[in-house]
């Protein structure tokens, strides 16, 4: 197929698969780090003016703004690491974060990229058998390339479940 | 010398036993003052762990039997003990304690543990006590003869051919194998040896001369006797009734008889137990256990009715009858009579087979001898105080012996292990001469084992005395406190495997005076003895004996509160579809007709909607036609609801519009003619709104809201809607894993906020010294938890010392969403109200929610969040509200830790029975406080919802 398509066509579609190695790797990396509990790493993922929010598909369908976090840049992003590394009370948990089905939406002419991918969040809590799906949903991303590589300048986690089992303790 | 190092000095409590093993075998270890003394681990007298008993005086007493041991010389120091306790030597080496097994840790000797004094010696030619009866009676009497200085001859006479045995095992552990006549025997023969008495076992004695001072046995032979000692005993009171002698017909007296119902029931079938009294229970119990169909036939109307008020009687039953055994009462034996297969016994109840029959109804005393001298008879031989009888130099103690005392103004008889000790035992001190040591324990005391409990009596009980119950019915645990109906004061305790209560109920005689239910921890039962009435009775008290408050009041809160299904379901029926307003929506959530969203009252699923004329109805989700939760959607808008099963439909009120087919089809099928759609809406709700909040109630009757909240609960209401129309801005929900009720206290508890969020504290948001309240209304229910920021640079530094995370210098990034904008008319920054039952209006500074509680099961709740603003907010405040959403909700900084501690609360409960919370702070406070640090508000509910629950 690859040698049909016309030369200009090829270098489109190894620069499609270039960008969504990218982000993919990027995705792995913010698992990672989510994954270690290492939120500061987590939240330098973010461009300065990064939004993270957290919120249930029937408020984004309802098109209500409420987000089980709500974070409008980098450095409430990071308030909120700290806050959780240094201040919060909760049970001891280990957590998956899967990403998967990555998609290049759109780029903008200043550069930006949007995207999404799909994200499932496993938990075990340490004194518990078993796994449990904590959240499932999707990921809708605009990245900004800089010098450091991708940021994130939007992640906005809408999560399918209509129920948060219990808390949401770190980040998604 | 074989020192083992076995623990840590610091983990030994003083005054405790400790339970170790050192090379396989149990020991306890005990802390007294500076010294560590070691015995063995398990009682003398039955597989107890000392570890368990209780330490007092440098005494252990045994927690089975409240047998009592030295705890330095390891002595038996009362019945039901007789042999003493191995000690082992201790050594303590820095701060580690070791054993040496092979070495004996007792002190020497010491003077006060032996009677003192040189015996009395022996006058040559001295006719010698004789002892007439060798059972256990005869054992502690001749034990207590010799420890009273009593140095002379002593003669045991028995009929059986066995050294003194006790009898209790021989209807329990002897009949399953797991004791022996050696492990029963009272006096062995070479503790007789010892003790030089000169038993005459197998040998009957026939006759008494009081005058010349003479017994005679069966073989003419005739001794004389300086004193005379009748311990005779009893015989089993036989039935008296054709076929009570056939083969297969067993009485319990001796341990031949018990060997001989051991090795029936080892091929039996079915038993059939003539007689529901303690003995022919504990056969019950065996025989249940080994498998065997059990049947136990009573001629009373039920169980141990002439000695306990049927009330407890039925408590035995129950628990026989939960272990698979059949009881019949009121049911009297006519004939016993062999068949092919086995026997038949007839009875006014009917026929009931059986392999083996054993009839236990009772003693007869034997007192043939007693009444041949002359001695003073009633219902036995007639005692005094130190077991003598009315004859000179005759005594009587045991089976045989009345009481010295009248039981509760009656003469009468006690069958015990205990009376025997005591009364054998007062006997040999009189005749030994000794000065008669007060009687250790003046309430008789009495055990059984049956049906895996061990069941302790203490007192006297009558039929009519009143009962107090303590703990759960019939179970292990249940504590029955009989007091007498006319003084009031306590009788009797029985105590369902519950060993500490018969610790307490003997300070109780010991204190005396009238007995107080309350302080017991019991609840009084009232017994109706109108059959009719008595049947609604145990319906409607199930819950009120079961479920005892402890006694200590509001400052304890039983575990079932928030673990027990039974207790769940009364919640629902009596509190949330009971005489409550419970919160369904915000009227901004169905703004036009035909909105709709889903809801819940209590667990039940409900739809709120808004009809043509602009009412907001709330009905029952479920189709009046098969049940189905017809409204699927969580919001929306609607011209009507169809289920869509069979396209039933109704109306945006909840009536039913159409049912499809009602006439049927050609004339045949159909409804028949008189259904009325009317008759057959959906079930509606009484619905009231209050500034734009929506609640409903199954309650017909109900009061307006303001006055179902009270005018304090109302203005801090009113501070949050102030009448700007509240704007939806979205929701979260979550589900909790705790009891519903931990959510309103949660935030009936402002002693935790500094406490659990160490966030507020490192920021100074909320500091011990704000000022703050926590509000009651009249009634308990609701509650408000109130405070008002303060700058943290004013506070004082003894005020920051309190606080356990507090640090100067760890700042935000963007601090600007702890801003407060003061948009209320209110005192307060921060309000917290719970509106009883489902309710929590959130007012966080500028972050507002409704937080709707939907209980799903004692253990688990979902919490639904409905955060707003107001009509007329700009951008700017709508992200203001939004930032500081983050400290709420289900990953709020402040959020996920109550979340997290409601969690921990009910995990702590659910693997630990009997549990109990300690809700204290502020002592004496229900209600409103003015302190933080205090849980008047808690109590404030309990009040509230023991009264609601009826319990």
């Amino acid at each position: 197929m690859l040698a049909k398509n016309p030369a200009g066509a090829n270098v489109d579609l190894i620069g499609a698969m270039l960008l969504r190695y990218e982000i993919e790797q990027f995705n792995s990396v913010y698992a990672t780090a989510l994954d270690e509990q290492r939120l500061t790493d987590w939240a330098d993922m973010f461009a300065e003016d990064g939004a993270y929010v957290v919120l249930s598909r029937e408020n984004e369908d309802r098109k209500h703004p409420v987000g089980l976090i709500y974070c409008e840049n980098r450095g409430m992003i990071r308030d909120r690491a700290f806050a959780l590394q240094k201040t919060a009370m909760f049970a001891p948990r280990y957590l998956r974060h899967i990403i998967s089905n990555v998609q290049v939406t759109g780029q903008s002419a200043g550069g930006e990229i949007s995207a999404s991918a799909n994200y499932i969040v496993l938990q075990v809590l340490f004194d518990r058998p078993d796994a449990k799906i904590h959240q499932i949903g999707i990921y809708k991303d605009i990245f900004r390339r800089t010098e450091a590589g991708l940021r994130l300048v939007q992640r906005r986690c809408v999560y399918d479940n209509l129920l948060v089992d219990n808390a949401l303790c770190i980040p998604v | 010398m074989a020192w083992r190092e076995v623990i840590s000095l610091d983990e030994l409590q003083p005054d405790a036993a400790k339970g170790v093993e050192v090379e396989g075998t149990p020991v306890a270890l005990y802390r007294l003052a500076e010294e560590v003394f070691a015995t063995h681990g398990i009682c003398t007298h039955a597989l107890a762990f000392l570890a368990d008993g209780f330490v007092e005086d440098g005494k252990v007493e045994c927690p089975l039997h409240q047998g009592l041991f030295d705890i330095r010389s390891g002595k038996a120091l009362c019945a039901p003990l007789t042999k003493d306790l191995q000690t082992y030597a201790v050594k303590i080496e820095g701060r580690k304690v070791f054993v040496d097994l092979e070495a004996s840790g007792s002190k020497s000797p010491n003077a006060n543990d032996k009677q003192s004094g040189a015996l009395t010696p022996a006058t040559p030619g001295r006719d010698p006590v004789i002892v007439v009866g060798a059972g256990q009676a005869a054992a502690a009497a001749i034990r207590a003869l010799r420890e009273g200085g009593y140095a002379g001859p002593i003669d045991l006479f028995g009929d059986e051919r066995h050294p003194p045995y006790e009898r209790p095992p021989l209807s329990k552990d002897v009949l399953l194998g797991k004791a022996t006549l050696e492990s029963c025997t009272r006096l062995t023969d070479s503790e007789l040896k010892e003790l030089k008495i000169t038993p005459h076992l197998g040998r009957r004695v026939i006759g008494i001369e009081p005058k010349s001072k003479k017994i005679r046995t069966e073989s003419g032979e005739e001794r004389g006797y300086s004193s005379l000692l009748l311990t005779t005993g009893g015989v089993p009171r036989r039935l008296a009734i054709p076929g009570d002698d056939l083969p297969g017909v067993h009485y319990l007296r001796t341990v031949e008889h018990a060997a001989a119902i051991g090795k029936s029931f080892s091929v039996a079938k079915k038993v059939v137990i003539v007689g529901g009294g303690f003995i022919g229970m504990e056969l019950a119990s065996v025989a249940s256990s080994l498998g065997l169909s059990t049947v136990v036939l009573e001629r009373e109307g039920e169980l141990l009715s002439r000695v306990l008020p049927p009330f407890l009687g039925k408590a035995f039953r129950n628990l026989a009858e939960s272990h698979g055994a059949i009881v019949r009462c009121g049911t009297s034996v006519q004939a016993i009579e062999r068949t092919k297969s086995g026997l038949l016994v007839r009875t006014t109840a009917g026929n009931f087979e059986a392999d083996t029959v054993c009839i236990g109804v009772g003693l007869v005393p034997e007192t043939d001898l007693a009444a041949q001298a002359g001695c003073e008879l009633d219902s036995g031989i007639v005692v005094n105080v130190e077991q003598r009888t009315s004859v000179p130099d005759i005594w009587a103690a045991g089976d045989c012996a009345l009481h010295h005392s009248t039981l509760r103004g009656r003469r009468g008889r006690l069958e015990s292990w205990h009376n025997a000790e005591e009364q054998g035992a007062a006997a040999g001190r009189s005749i030994a001469g000794s000065t008669l040591s007060p009687r250790g324990n003046p309430q008789p005391w009495f055990w059984t084992d049956q049906f895996g409990l061990n069941i302790q009596m203490l007192g006297v009980p009558a039929a009519d005395d009143k009962i107090a119950l303590g703990g759960p019915e019939g179970k292990s645990g249940a504590v029955y406190w009989l007091s007498d109906p006319s003084t009031g004061e306590l009788t009797s305790v029985v105590a369902f495997s519950a060993p500490a209560a018969i610790r307490s109920a003997r300070k109780y005689f010991e204190e005396g005076g009238k007995f107080d239910a309350a302080k017991a921890g019991a609840t009084l039962i009232e017994e109706n003895t109108n059959e009719e009435s008595s049947a609604v009775q145990t319906v409607s008290s199930k819950t009120s004996k079961d479920f005892v408050w402890p006694s200590e009041g509001l400052t304890r809160v039983p575990d079932w509160v928030y673990t027990d299904r039974y207790i769940y379901e009364r919640e629902i029926e009596r509190i949330f579809h009971g005489r409550t307003w419970n919160f369904v929506a915000l009227a901004s959530e169905v703004p036009n007709v035909g909105d709709f969203i889903r809801s819940n009252v209590g667990p039940t699923p409900v739809v709120v909607s808004r009809a043509e004329d602009g009412s907001i109805h709330v009905f029952e989700n479920r189709c009046m036609h098969r049940a189905a939760e017809f409204c699927r959607e969580l919001s929306g808008n609607a011209k009507e609801f169809v289920c869509p099963y069979h396209q039933w439909s109704y109306d945006l009120k909840g009536n039913l519009a159409g049912v499809p087919f009602r006439r049927g089809v050609g004339g045949k099928g159909g409804m028949p003619a008189s259904f009325k759609p009317s008759e057959h809406g959906l079930k509606r709700l009484k619905v009231t709104e209050h500034r734009g909040v929506v609640f409903a109630s199954y309650y017909e009757d109900m009061e307006p809201l303001a006055e179902y909240l009270g005018p304090e609960i109302l203005r801090e209401f009113e501070a949050t809607f102030d009448g700007r129309k509240p704007k939806v801005l979205g929701h979260y929900r979550h589900s909790l894993p705790g009891n519903w009720k931990l959510y309103h206290e949660n935030l009936k508890d402002p002693y935790h906020a500094t406490l659990l969020h160490t966030f507020l504290v490192t920021f100074g948001l909320l500091v011990a010294g704000n000022k703050s309240s926590m509000i009651s209304d009249s009634s308990g229910r609701h509650g408000v938890m109130a405070s008002a920021k303060s700058d943290a640079s004013k506070l004082n530094s003894d005020t920051k010392k309190e606080m356990r995370a507090y640090k100067e210098g760890m700042t935000l990034e963007e601090p600007r969403f702890m801003d407060f904008v003061n948009e209320f008319d209110s005192p307060w920054s921060v309000t917290m109200a719970t509106i009883w039952p489902n309710l929590i209006i959130q007012r966080e500074m500028n972050t507002l929610g409704v937080r709707q509680i939907v209980p799903t099961g004692p253990n688990e709740f979902i919490m639904k969040w409905t955060m707003f603003g107001f009509e007329g907010d700009d951008e700017d405040m709508t992200r203001h509200r939004l930032r500081q959403g983050n400290l709420m909700g289900p990953a709020g900084f402040l959020g996920l830790e109550d979340n997290e501690a409601i969690k921990f609360v009910q995990d702590g409960m659910i693997s630990v029975p009997n549990g109990k919370h300690v809700v204290e702070l502020d002592p004496g406070v229900i209600g409103t406080s003015d302190t933080l640090i205090s849980e008047a508000s808690i109590r404030a509910m309990y009040q509230h919802w023991r009264a609601a629950m009826d319990l």
